[in-house]
């Protein structure tokens, strides 16, 4: 499968400019992760791929051509349907796309086996819970078999349970693709067990990409390890990133001090919350550690940094 | 009377063809697109919907005059004139029922439908077929309101009796003549038109819901 490559990709909005991505390729045949907060412009960058952003100097290729729709298939952030059965919304790409009746089928069986969604067939599917429209929203990606799959961050919304077994099936789903997928996620989570390769993106500019755990384990801007979940603290000699729970309570060699806002028991997890100048902190505590309060000024050190830009 | 039956039907039903020819994409145009004064454009299209048909007569009667502006063409006291007006009265209530009914569908619709591969036309017609039950209520509501009215009818028309009578003017004719009975009667007609168009309409709608 071949690469897909952005160039002179720039969108603004209101005057804003939202993406700047001078140029910018994604590996054929492997799955991608855009992860960035909110507001980052990655559900721009999924348009811009998919043609849904005009501005005439952009440029968009698979191994050189210009990505036609044939070539996509698109699952969005929310579902959107036709207020039709399931299957008659799965089959409607496919018609467009002029397969063949008896293959529609076929395709469709295949997907909604892939994706356990065969008792939803007939259903409407405006009336889907949820969990339900996503797997359906998955399916009809699925069937139509392109190259390039886009998904927009698929598991938006969902309920924690629904989220966590619909997690748990999506690398198996995104490999039945057997495609060039490129996944928009903010949750490092998600970007993590299900791609291969990772870009971040910042303000619409893309500040780190590459294997997706080399760049998580290794980031060198502040910026990117905030989006990886790392806490990005300032010492006398430089800028280190605390990876999540590398943090614990007591002196070290790169010690804080850090005024207590509350101390939570979740579920059996016990953890003290609190700030490092102004940035918060999670400490994970263990059986011996002393019981906390909120504006008491402790020490904590990290057990691993890495120092960033 | 068979006459003013036909006159009636054909005028209105030329009149709402009209609207939805005019009415339907402006209407998408206001739902789908984003330009400056949209809101403003709504505004009006929404006051319209509510406008006095008898204003509607009296500005077309104004320009259809012989001695107004378009006077030349010949139209004042035709069935045309009564087409006009109706058309302009039945326009505002097309597009802002379709306004809403394409409104009421995902915006994301029209990108999935792009990605999966439709074109322009094929979009459109995908989301017509969507927002049909809108549609559909957006033609009841537009020739309900032009075939029971009789103010614009009996301004631009003049409501002669072989030319530009329509039931509405002939109630107002037979009623002011003492004629009770005639009037009645031909009211009777008038709702039975009414419900004969709209009872098709209704068949055609409530097949089509999903």
């Amino acid at each position: 499968m071949t690469d897909v490559t952005l160039e002179h990709v720039r969108v603004a909005r209101e005057g804003r400019l939202v993406l700047d991505v001078p140029t910018l390729t994604l590996r054929g045949g492997r799955t991608t992760a855009i992860l960035g907060p909110n507001g980052s412009g990655k559900t721009t960058l999924l348009r811009v791929i998919a043609g849904l952003e005009s501005e005439r100097t952009m440029s968009v290729s698979i191994g050189g051509s210009p990505v036609h729709t044939r070539d996509l298939a698109y699952v969005f952030q929310e579902d959107v349907f036709l207020r039709e059965s399931v299957r008659a919304n799965l089959e409607l790409g496919l018609r467009l796309r002029g397969i063949a009746s008896a293959e529609r089928h076929q395709r469709i069986d295949d997907a909604a086996g892939v994706v356990a969604i065969g008792h939803l067939l007939d259903r409407r599917a405006d009336r889907l819970s949820g969990g339900e429209g996503r797997r359906v929203s998955l399916a009809r990606a699925l069937c139509l078999r392109a190259p390039l799959v886009l998904l927009d961050e698929p598991l938006a919304g969902l309920d924690e349970g629904t989220h966590a077994r619909l997690l748990d099936e999506l690398p198996r789903i995104v490999a039945a693709f057997d495609a060039t997928t490129i996944l928009v996620t903010h949750s490092r989570d998600e970007a993590l067990r299900i791609a291969d390769d990772l870009v971040v993106l910042v303000d619409g500019r893309v500040r780190a990409r590459g294997e997706a755990r080399d760049v998580a384990e290794h980031p060198r801007v502040a910026a990117v390890a905030e989006v990886l979940g790392y806490t990005v603290l300032a010492t006398p000699a430089q800028t280190v990133a605390v990876p999540p729970g590398a943090m614990r309570l007591g002196g070290g060699r790169l010690e804080f001090s850090m005024i207590v806002d509350r101390a939570t028991n979740v579920a059996g997890v016990s953890e003290v919350v609190g700030r490092i100048a102004g940035v918060v902190v999670r400490v994970p505590l263990t059986d011996g550690d002393a019981r906390q309060n909120p504006g008491d000024r402790v020490t904590v050190h990290a057990t691993r940094v890495y120092g960033v830009e | 009377m068979s006459s003013i039956v036909l006159r009636t039907l054909l005028v209105s039903g030329l009149a709402t063809m009209l609207a939805v020819l005019i009415g339907v994409p402006a209407g998408y145009l206001i739902a789908r697109k984003v330009f400056r004064g949209r809101t403003l454009l709504l505004s009006l299209v929404n006051t319209g919907m509510g406008m006095p048909p008898v204003v509607v007569g009296l500005v077309v009667w104004v320009l259809l005059v012989r001695s107004g502006p378009f006077g030349d063409l010949g139209l004042i006291y035709t069935p045309a004139a009564m087409v006009l007006a109706q058309f302009l009265i039945a326009t505002p209530i097309v597009t802002g029922f379709t306004a809403a009914s394409i409104q009421s569908l995902s915006p994301r619709l029209p990108d999935l439908l792009a990605v999966l591969g439709a074109g322009r036309v094929r979009t459109l017609a995908l989301l017509a077929r969507e927002a049909r039950l809108g549609l559909l209520v957006a033609v009841m509501a537009a020739f309900g309101a032009i075939v029971s009215e009789v103010g614009a009818s009996m301004i631009v028309g003049g409501n002669l009796q072989r030319s530009t009578r329509v039931l509405t003017t002939a109630i107002v004719t037979e009623t002011s003549r003492g004629e009770v009975e005639r009037a009645l009667a031909l009211g009777l007609m008038l709702l039975t038109l009414s419900f004969c168009v709209n009872l098709t309409l209704t068949l055609v709608q409530q097949r089509a819901r999903p």
